[in-house]
C-alpha cells in the first residue's frame, strides 16, 4: 500500500542508547474498533530501540500516565511515542507525565492513529496498516529527539479588549476591577454594541438601556480602563504576554476632551443622513451622537473628505458645502461659504466652465448638479452682499498687472492676507477677458461692475489705462512694490494661416467681441461665418446675430462630442438660430480688397485616430471642397499673450509657445519678486482656472515676502479626484431642473439670457446632491460650538500599545434580509428585521415606542417570520440560538403596544434557558398564535378580498399538514446572527482561525471555549457563535479569568522550537535578518555571524529557506529528523 | 466560442416561435446557435419515473454528443424549460450517483459515445444576461418597447430545483432584459409559480385553475403582456383561454409572447421571423405597433 523509500537508516545521535516505550491507546473503541491494537502493538515491538511496546484502554487517563512513568522510572524507557489522539489534545498530558518521571519531556512524539486513521478510514485493515506506519514514523523520529528547555518570558501586565458590546464592557470592567489595566477599543464612536438598540430583554423584560448603561458608565469613570473609541485595530505583533499593537483612531473631528456633549451642533448642521443607530428609520446629522446616552459622550463628524466637486475645483471652491445649504433653505450662510473661496461668484456662476459638474457623481445617477447655476441664484438673492474685510493690514503694497480673473483672484488673495495690492490695467475698463472676451447677454457688465465694485471696497486699488512696457516698466514697479504679478492674458488673434486672411471683414473672435462690448453693436455683415467650436465661436455667432446678421454658421472641424464648448451652450445657439456645420474645416477666403469676402471655401473632414489631447483628430475627406457665401468671417481659433508688445518680453524667459516662463507650483519668475499667472503663461484658459493661478500666486508671493520656503506642502493646491466611494443605490431618479431662459423674441438685444433658477427650483435642485463628502465643511458647527471643539485639522492616529493578553469580543451583525428575495424585504414597505422593530418599540427610538406601519397606522395583523438566515441550506446552516427568544419579546412587546394579532411562523422552538420555557407559555396564554411551518413567501398576491392590500404570508403548517394564507399589515423577519463583514480580516491580524460558519474558532468546542489557538488571546460573545446576553456576559468573564490567570501567572514558557544558527558555518551575509518577522537575528559585529534571539524566535523557519547555505535550523525539526520520520512513514 | 443549441421536440413543434424569435434574436445579437447534430428527445419528465438510468442514458445522448461535437468544453443552449431540466437533472445523477453514472456511460460507450464531456447546460437567461450582457442588448434595441407594461413569466422548471442562474423565487434575468428593451417591468409575486404542466390535459380542475390565477394576477398587476420562457407555460397560459374563461369566468384576455419574440421585436427584426403570426392572443396595440413602425 505504501511506497518504500530506499534510504539508509540514519545514525541515531544519541544522548546514551535510546530506550523506545510505545503505548497504544484504545480510546475507548474510537481507536480500537478499527485499529487492530493488538497487532499494531506488536509490529512497534519489532521496531529499532524499541524497549517496551504496550496497549491500554485510555492512555490519557491516570492509570495510562502512571504506565509511562513507571517504565520511565524503572529504567526501561527514555523516549516515549503515544499512539493515540491528536497532539493538540493531548500532548500537554503526555509531556508533563515524562516530565513528573523525570525525564525530558521533548524526548517525546505522538502518533494520531484516531484523528488521522480510524476516523477516516473505513476499512479496518487499511486502518492497521495505517497506524503501524505512523507509529514506525514516530519511533524512527523520536530516536532522533533532542532534550530541550523551556526558556521563560516574563508578561506585560495590560489587557486589549477588541470591542465594546456588551461582551468586552463585561470583560473589561472584570479585569481593570482586579487592579489591571486594560484598553477597551471600540470601532464606533460610542460603546454598547448592539445591546444598546435592544428595547426590553428576554426573558425577564427588564430594559437593556437600564442594565447596560450604568455599565457603560462605569467604564467612562474606571482609573484603570482607557477607552478608545473610534479606533481599529491596526496591527498586532509579538506573542503571548508581549503583543504589540498598533491602533488607528479615526479623526473624529470633534476634540473628546473638549465636547461636553451639549447637543448645539446637531441644530444647526444642513447635511441629514439615515441613523444607523435606528437602523435607518431616522435622520441624523453629519455631526451626531448615536443616542443621548452614548459613551463616551461626545459628538463625531462624518466627514469622508473633499467632494469630488470641491477636489475637481481648480480654486476647491465648497459646492457641496453651499448645495446643501441651498437645499435646507439656508440662502445666507449658503453665501458665507461661497464667498470663503470665491470673491467672484456671480461672474463664476454665469460663465464658470464648471469642473465641478463633470465630477459630479449624481452623474451616475441621472444628471449632474447645476452647481453654476445654484452659486448664480444665492448671489442674485444678495445683491448687495460684501466681500469679507482682511483680518490683517500689513504694510507692503504689491503690484497686480492686470484687472482680469487672474489679477482680480491674485488681488483679493493678497488683500486678504493683509497686504495692499495696486492693479494696472491696460484697457480703459477692468475685468480683462471677462469684460472684453464675453458678451453681455451671457455676462451682464453691472455684474462684472458690482463685483469688481465689491472687491475695491475691501482696499483693492485698480489703475485703467495702465500698460506696462513703455511708459511704466516692470523695473519701476518692482522698485515701488515689494512684488509683482503679472496677469496679462493672451489677447493675441490667432491666424487661420489661410489663402485671403488678409482681406477686409476677417475678425478674431476677441477682437469683433472687444469691439462689440468696448464700442457697442455695429452691422459686421448679412452672411457671417465662425470658424471654431468653442464658447468664444459661439459667443461670437450670437453677438454676430444681435449685431443684425441675417444667416450666422458655425464651421467646426470635429463633431458635436468633442466640441469644447459648454452643450448648453450649443443648444441656446442653435436655439436662437444659428446653424452648424460639424466636420467643416476652411480651405481659403474668397473675395477681393475691393468687394471684400464673398465666400469661404471649406473641407468635410473625417474623424480619425486620436491626437495628443485624446481627442479622434480630423482628416480631410479629399474632393469634398465646398464654398459658403458669406460677407463676414469670423475665426475664433485661439489667443496668444501679446508679449512681443511689452518691449524686451520685460527681461523674463518665455516658452517657445511665446507664454511666460514659470515654476508650475510656485508660478516663480526668472526675476525675484516677479510672479506670473493666467491666460499669459498657460495659453487661453478658463476664467476659473486664471483664477487658481491668481491664488497660487498670492500664496506664493506672502511666503516670498515672509522669507519662507515657497514650494513646500503646496500638493493639495492641485485639482484631484477623491479616493472614497460614493453609494448611489439609495438615490432616487431625478432629473435636473433646467435653468430658465428668456423667450427667443427678446433676444435680439444684450439682455442676459438666463434668468436664473427661483427660490423653489433652487431648492429642488440642491436637494439632488449625494452628499458625496458627508460632512459638507459648512463650518456651522464650529460657529455655535461654545467649547470650540470642532477641529477639522484633526487627522487619524496610530497608537501603539504594549500588552500581554487579548480579549476579542467584536461580536455580530445580523444577517441582510435582502438575500432572501422572497421574504420582499425592501420590497414591501411593511417588511420590516427584527432590529428595525426592536428600534420602533423602544421608547427613544424613531417612533417613540410606537409601533406604526409606514402610513403612519398601527398594524392590525402582524406575522413575525423565525430562522431567517438560519438554519437554512442556501444561507446559513447554523441555528442562530436567540431568534426564537427575541420573536417572543418582540411579539409579546407589539401585542403591549397595538393589540394585535400576531402569528409567529417556527421551524421548531428553541427555548432552552433559564425561564425561557416560561416565557414561551407566557406569551401563548397571552394569545400569541405559532404556526409551526418555514414561511414559504411574503407577497402582496391577494385571492381574496380580505387579502387585498395586505401583505399575504404563504406557509405550510406542518401541525395540520395544509398550505396557509394569512394576510397581515406588517412582517417582521427575524433575522439570524452572521459574524461582521471583515471577520476575515480581523482573523488574520490576530492569526486566529475561523470555524465553518466563519465565527472564530475555539480551542476545544466544550473545554476550551474561550480560549483560540494563539496562547494570550482569547474570544467571548457573539465572535465565536451566536448566543444571547447571559451566555455572553458568562464568556466575557471567563475570557477575563484567562487574561487574568495569564497576567497573575507573572511569566509563560516558550515553547523550545526555535532556530539556531551554527557560527562555524554562518559567512555573515545577512540574508536571514531581512526575511525574519520577528525581528529575532542579530548580527554579531565582532564574530562576524547571525545570532538568534531565542526569546523573539518563534520557529518559523523563514531564515533556513532564505539562507544561501541552508544553516539556520529549528530545534526538533531539523534534516536528520524529518528524514527519518519519513523514512518511518514509508516503511 | 459559438454556441450549441438544443431544441428538444417542442421547439420544432408547438412551440415552433420559440425557436424562429430565438434563432433570430442569437443571430441579431452577433452569437449564432448552432444546432446540435443528431439530437434525440431529451426524455422529458415521464421516462424517468420509469428507469432513471435507461432515462438519463436518453438524455446524456445529447450531453455526449455535444462534448464530442465541441471536442472540449462547451456550453449547450437549451432553450425549453422541460429539457433544461432534464439534461441537468441527467448531469447531476451522473455525477452524484456512481451507480446511475457507471450505466449511462456503459451504455453510451456501447453507441460508440464518450462517457466524458466537458458541457455546461444553460438557459438562454442565463446566457443573455451573464456572457452576452445587458448593455450589449440595450444598445442593439432599434424599437425600444416604451410604455409596454411586461410580466415576466419565468416558470418553475428553469430555477427550480437546481440553483444556477437566478433566484428560485424571485428570478430577475427576463426582467432585466424586459427593462434593456425599453419596457416597463411588472412587478408581480408569481414569476415562478407553475403554470399547471400537463396538468391542463390529465387534471383540467388543477390544470386550468393555476394557470387561471397566473393570468389574473398578471392582469391585475397592470400587465399588457406576458413574457415566457417555456413552450409549455406559453401553450397552457395562451391557448387553454377559452376554456379558462368558461370555467372561471372574469379571466381576462391577456397575450402570452415568448421573451424572445419581444426582445426580436424591440431589435427591429421583422415579425414575420418571430413567429409572431402564431399567436393565438394577439399582441395588445402598443406592441403591435413598434412592430408596424418596424415595418
Amino acid at each position: 500500500m505504501y511506497g518504500r523509500l530506499n534510504m539508509p537508516e540514519p545514525e541515531p545521535i544519541l544522548n546514551g542508547a535510546p530506550k523506545i516505550g510505545v503505548y497504544v491507546c484504545h480510546c475507548g473503541i474510537n481507536i480500537a474498533s478499527k485499529v487492530d491494537v493488538k497487532a499494531v502493538v506488536e509490529f512497534a515491538a519489532t521496531l529499532p530501540f524499541v524497549s517496551v511496546a504496550k496497549e491500554y484502554k485510555f492512555m490519557c487517563s491516570d492509570p495510562g500516565q502512571d504506565m509511562i512513568k513507571e517504565d520511565i522510572r524503572a529504567g526501561k524507557v527514555n523516549r516515549v511515542v503515544v499512539a493515540s489522539c491528536s497532539p493538540l489534545m493531548h500532548e500537554v498530558t503526555f509531556r508533563r507525565a515524562i516530565k513528573d518521571a523525570g525525564e525530558n519531556p521533548f524526548l517525546f512524539q505522538m502518533a494520531n492513529i484516531r484523528e488521522h486513521v480510524s476516523w477516516v478510514t473505513s476499512d479496518g485493515a487499511d486502518a492497521t496498516e495505517k497506524a503501524k506506519s505512523h507509529i514506525s514514523a514516530a519511533v524512527r523520529r523520536v530516536a532522533l529527539h533532542d532534550s530541550l528547555d523551556r526558556k521563560r518570558v516574563e508578561v506585560r501586565r495590560d489587557v486589549l479588549v477588541v470591542g465594546a458590546g456588551i461582551a468586552g464592557i463585561q470583560a473589561a470592567l472584570q479585569i481593570a476591577d482586579s487592579g489591571k489595566k486594560v484598553y477597551l477599543v471600540e470601532r464606533e464612536p460610542t460603546i454598547g454594541g448592539h445591546m444598546a438598540q435592544f428595547d426590553k430583554t428576554f426573558p425577564t423584560l427588564d430594559c437593556a438601556a437600564c442594565i447596560l448603561t450604568p455599565k457603560m458608565t462605569q467604564v467612562r469613570a474606571h482609573p484603570n480602563i482607557e477607552l478608545l473609541t473610534y479606533s481599529e485595530i491596526e496591527s498586532v505583533d509579538g506573542f503571548v504576554g508581549n503583543f504589540d499593537v498598533k491602533i488607528r483612531r479615526k479623526a473624529r473631528y470633534v476634540r473628546e476632551d473638549l465636547c461636553t456633549g451639549c447637543d448645539e451642533c446637531t441644530s444647526v448642521c444642513p447635511v441629514h443622513l439615515p441613523s444607523e443607530f435606528d437602523e435607518g428609520m431616522s435622520q441624523r446629522k453629519a455631526i451626531y451622537r448615536a443616542f443621548p446616552q452614548a459613551v463616551p459622550n461626545v459628538f463625531t463628524i462624518s466627514r469622508k473628505g473633499a467632494p469630488p466637486c470641491q477636489a475637481g475645483c481648480s480654486i476647491h471652491q465648497n459646492a457641496q458645502g453651499y448645495v446643501t445649504l441651498i437645499g435646507q433653505g439656508e440662502f445666507k450662510e449658503a453665501l458665507d461659504v461661497i464667498l470663503r473661496d470665491n470673491p467672484l461668484p456671480s461672474i463664476c456662476g454665469r460663465v464658470c466652465t464648471h469642473p465641478c459638474t463633470e465630477h459630479c457623481t449624481r452623474a451616475k445617477v441621472d444628471d449632474p448638479l447645476n452647481i453654476p447655476g445654484l452659486k448664480r441664484f444665492v448671489t442674485d438673492r444678495f445683491p448687495d452682499y460684501e466681500i469679507p474685510k482682511p483680518a490683517k493690514e500689513r504694510p507692503e503694497t504689491v503690484a497686480v498687472v492686470g484687472a482680469g480673473p487672474a489679477g482680480l483672484m491674485c488681488a483679493h488673495e493678497l488683500r486678504q492676507r493683509g497686504f495692499k495690492p495696486v492693479i494696472y490695467e491696460a484697457s480703459s475698463v477692468p475685468g480683462g477677458m471677462l469684460t472684453l472676451g464675453i458678451p453681455a447677454f451671457r455676462l451682464p457688465r453691472t455684474v462684472i461692475g458690482q463685483e469688481i465694485k465689491r472687491l475695491e471696497a475691501t482696499g483693492i486699488e485698480i489703475k485703467l489705462n495702465s500698460p506696462i512696457g513703455k511708459e511704466t516698466t516692470l523695473e519701476d514697479l518692482r522698485k515701488r512694490h515689494a512684488a509683482v504679478f503679472l496677469g496679462i492674458g493672451a489677447h493675441q488673434e490667432r491666424k487661420l494661416g489661410i489663402e485671403g486672411e488678409s482681406l477686409p471683414n476677417i475678425w478674431g473672435g476677441i477682437e469683433f467681441l472687444r469691439k462689440v462690448n468696448l464700442e457697442g453693436p455695429f452691422s459686421i455683415g448679412k452672411r457671417v461665418v465662425v470658424i471654431g467650436g468653442g464658447n468664444s465661436a459661439l459667443d461670437a455667432a450670437r453677438t454676430a446675430l444681435r449685431c443684425g446678421a441675417e444667416k450666422v454658421t458655425i464651421a467646426y472641424r470635429r463633431t458635436r462630442t468633442e466640441m469644447p464648448a459648454d452643450p448648453e451652450e450649443v443648444e441656446d445657439t442653435e436655439t436662437e438660430g444659428v446653424e452648424l456645420l460639424l466636420l467643416t474645416a476652411p480651405k481659403a477666403i474668397q473675395g477681393s480688397p475691393e468687394k471684400g469676402v464673398t465666400a469661404l471655401e471649406c473641407f468635410k473632414m473625417k474623424l480619425g485616430a486620436a491626437d495628443a489631447s485624446g481627442r479622434a483628430a480630423p482628416e480631410i475627406i479629399p474632393g469634398s471642397d465646398f464654398r459658403i457665401d458669406c460677407d463676414a468671417v469670423i475665426a475664433t481659433i485661439g489667443q496668444i499673450p501679446d508679449i512681443a508688445s511689452l518691449g524686451d518680453k520685460l527681461g523674463l524667459d518665455t516658452t517657445r509657445w511665446n507664454t511666460f516662463e514659470a515654476d508650475q507650483t510656485t508660478l516663480e519668475t526668472n526675476i525675484p519678486g516677479v510672479f506670473v499667472g493666467g491666460d499669459c503663461v498657460t495659453g487661453p484658459d478658463v476664467v476659473v482656472n486664471a483664477m487658481y493661478a491668481g491664488k497660487k500666486a498670492a500664496i506664493s508671493i506672502e511666503r516670498y515676502l515672509d522669507g519662507k520656503n515657497t514650494h513646500a506642502g503646496r500638493e493639495s493646491e492641485a485639482p484631484f479626484v477623491p479616493t472614497y466611494s460614493v453609494d448611489t443605490s439609495g438615490a432616487v431618479f431625478h432629473h435636473k431642473v433646467p435653468l430658465p431662459s428668456i423667450p427667443l423674441t427678446s433676444r435680439k438685444s444684450f439682455e442676459e439670457v438666463r434668468t436664473g433658477y427661483t427660490e423653489a427650483m433652487a431648492v429642488e435642485e440642491a436637494k439632488r446632491c449625494l452628499d458625496c463628502g458627508v460632512c459638507c465643511d459648512c463650518q456651522l458647527c464650529a460657529t455655535v460650538c461654545e467649547p470650540k471643539a470642532i477641529d477639522y485639522s484633526m487627522h487619524d492616529e496610530i497608537r501603539k500599545l504594549e500588552v500581554g493578553a487579548i480579549i476579542l469580543a467584536t461580536g455580530f451583525k445580523t444577517f441582510d434580509a435582502k438575500r432572501i428575495p422572497r421574504y420582499g424585504y425592501g420590497k414591501y414597505p411593511n417588511v420590516y428585521t427584527s432590529l428595525e422593530v426592536e428600534r420602533m418599540v423602544n421608547a427613544s427610538g424613531p417612533f417613540n415606542g410606537e409601533v406604526r406601519l409606514k402610513d403612519g397606522s398601527a398594524p392590525k395583523r402582524v406575522a413575525i417570520v423565525h430562522c431567517v438566515g438560519s438554519r437554512d441550506e442556501n444561507t446559513n446552516r447554523y441555528c442562530s440560538r436567540v431568534c426564537c427568544m427575541y420573536s417572543m419579546k418582540l411579539a409579546h412587546l407589539i401585542q403591549e403596544r397595538t393589540g394585535a394579532e400576531i402569528f409567529n411562523f417556527y421551524i421548531d422552538i428553541r427555548a432552552a434557558g433559564k425561564g425561557y420555557e416560561e416565557f414561551y407559555e407566557r406569551v401563548q396564554q397571552e394569545g400569541v398564535q405559532f404556526i409551526r411551518g418555514r414561511v414559504a413567501e411574503v407577497s402582496d398576491w391577494a385571492m381574496s378580498p380580505d387579502e387585498e392590500g395586505k401583505l399575504v404570508v404563504r406557509a405550510e403548517d406542518t401541525l395540520l399538514g395544509v398550505v396557509r394564507r394569512i394576510p397581515v399589515d406588517m412582517v417582521v423577519l427575524s433575522v439570524g446572527m452572521e459574524p461582521q463583514a471583515d471577520v476575515e480580516e480581523v482573523r488574520r491580524k490576530f492569526n486566529i482561525s475561523c470555524g465553518t460558519g466563519g465565527f472564530f474558532l475555539e480551542r476545544h468546542p466544550k473545554l476550551g471555549p474561550v480560549s483560540t489557538f494563539v496562547d494570550g488571546i482569547s474570544i467571548a460573545g457573539a465572535c465565536q457563535s451566536p448566543k444571547d446576553i447571559p451566555d455572553t456576559v458568562a464568556q466575557a468573564s471567563a475570557a477575563a479569568a484567562e487574561a487574568m490567570t495569564l497576567i497573575d501567572a507573572g511569566f509563560v514558557e516558550t515553547e523550545p522550537f526555535v532556530t539556531w544558527i551554527d557560527d562555524q558555518a554562518c559567512k555573515g551575509c545577512k540574508t536571514c535578518i531581512d526575511v525574519c518577522p520577528y525581528s529575532a537575528i542579530f548580527y554579531d559585529d565582532v564574530r562576524h555571524v547571525a545570532v538568534v534571539n531565542e526569546a523573539l524566535c518563534r520557529g518559523c523557519g523563514l531564515c533556513a529557506m532564505e539562507c544561501p547555505a541552508h544553516i539556520p535550523a529549528t530545534k526538533q525539526y531539523e534534516d536528520r529528523q524529518i528524514l527519518a520520520e519519513l523514512t518511518g512513514a514509508l516503511r | 466560442m459559438a454556441y450549441l443549441y438544443y431544441p428538444g421536440c417542442s421547439l420544432k413543434t408547438g412551440g415552433r416561435a420559440y425557436e424562429e424569435s430565438i434563432l433570430a434574436v442569437f443571430k441579431a445579437l452577433g452569437e449564432p446557435l448552432n444546432e446540435l447534430p443528431d439530437w434525440n428527445c431529451c426524455g422529458a419528465t415521464t421516462y424517468m419515473s420509469i428507469d432513471e438510468a435507461k432515462a438519463f442514458t436518453l438524455a446524456a445522448r445529447n450531453l455526449a454528443l455535444a462534448g464530442k461535437s465541441a471536442g472540449g468544453p462547451c456550453d449547450l443552449v437549451t432553450p425549453c424549460a422541460a429539457c433544461f431540466l432534464t439534461l441537468r437533472k441527467a448531469q447531476h445523477a451522473i455525477d452524484e450517483k456512481p451507480d446511475i453514472g457507471r450505466r449511462v456511460k456503459e451504455g453510451l460507450k456501447k453507441v460508440g459515445l464518450p462517457g466524458e464531456w466537458q458541457v455546461r447546460v444553460r438557459h438562454p437567461l442565463d446566457v443573455l444576461v451573464n456572457d452576452l450582457g445587458v448593455d450589449r442588448i440595450a444598445k442593439s434595441v432599434k424599437k425600444p418597447l416604451s410604455g409596454i407594461r411586461v410580466a415576466s413569466y419565468y416558470g418553475c422548471q428553469i430555477v427550480r430545483p437546481y440553483e444556477s442562474f437566478d433566484d428560485p423565487v424571485e428570478p430577475r434575468t427576463m426582467d432585466q432584459i424586459m427593462e434593456a428593451l425599453g419596457a416597463t417591468v411588472v412587478d408581480w409575486p408569481l414569476r415562478s409559480r407553475c403554470c399547471g404542466g400537463s396538468l391542463s390535459g390529465t387534471t383540467p380542475d388543477v390544470g386550468l385553475w393555476l394557470p387561471f390565477i397566473l393570468l389574473q394576477e398578471a392582469k391585475k398587476k397592470g400587465a399588457d403582456v406576458m413574457a415566457t420562457a417555456c413552450p409549455l407555460c406559453q401553450f397552457n397560459l395562451e391557448c387553454n383561454q377559452d376554456q379558462i374563461k368558461a370555467r372561471y369566468g372574469d379571466a381576462a384576455q391577456l397575450p402570452v409572447a415568448y421573451f424572445t419574440q419581444l426582445m426580436g421585436l424591440a431589435l427591429g427584426l421583422p415579425a414575420q421571423d418571430l413567429g409572431i403570426q402564431r399567436l393565438f392572443v394577439p399582441l395588445p396595440k402598443n406592441v403591435r405597433e413598434t412592430e408596424h413602425a418596424r415595418a
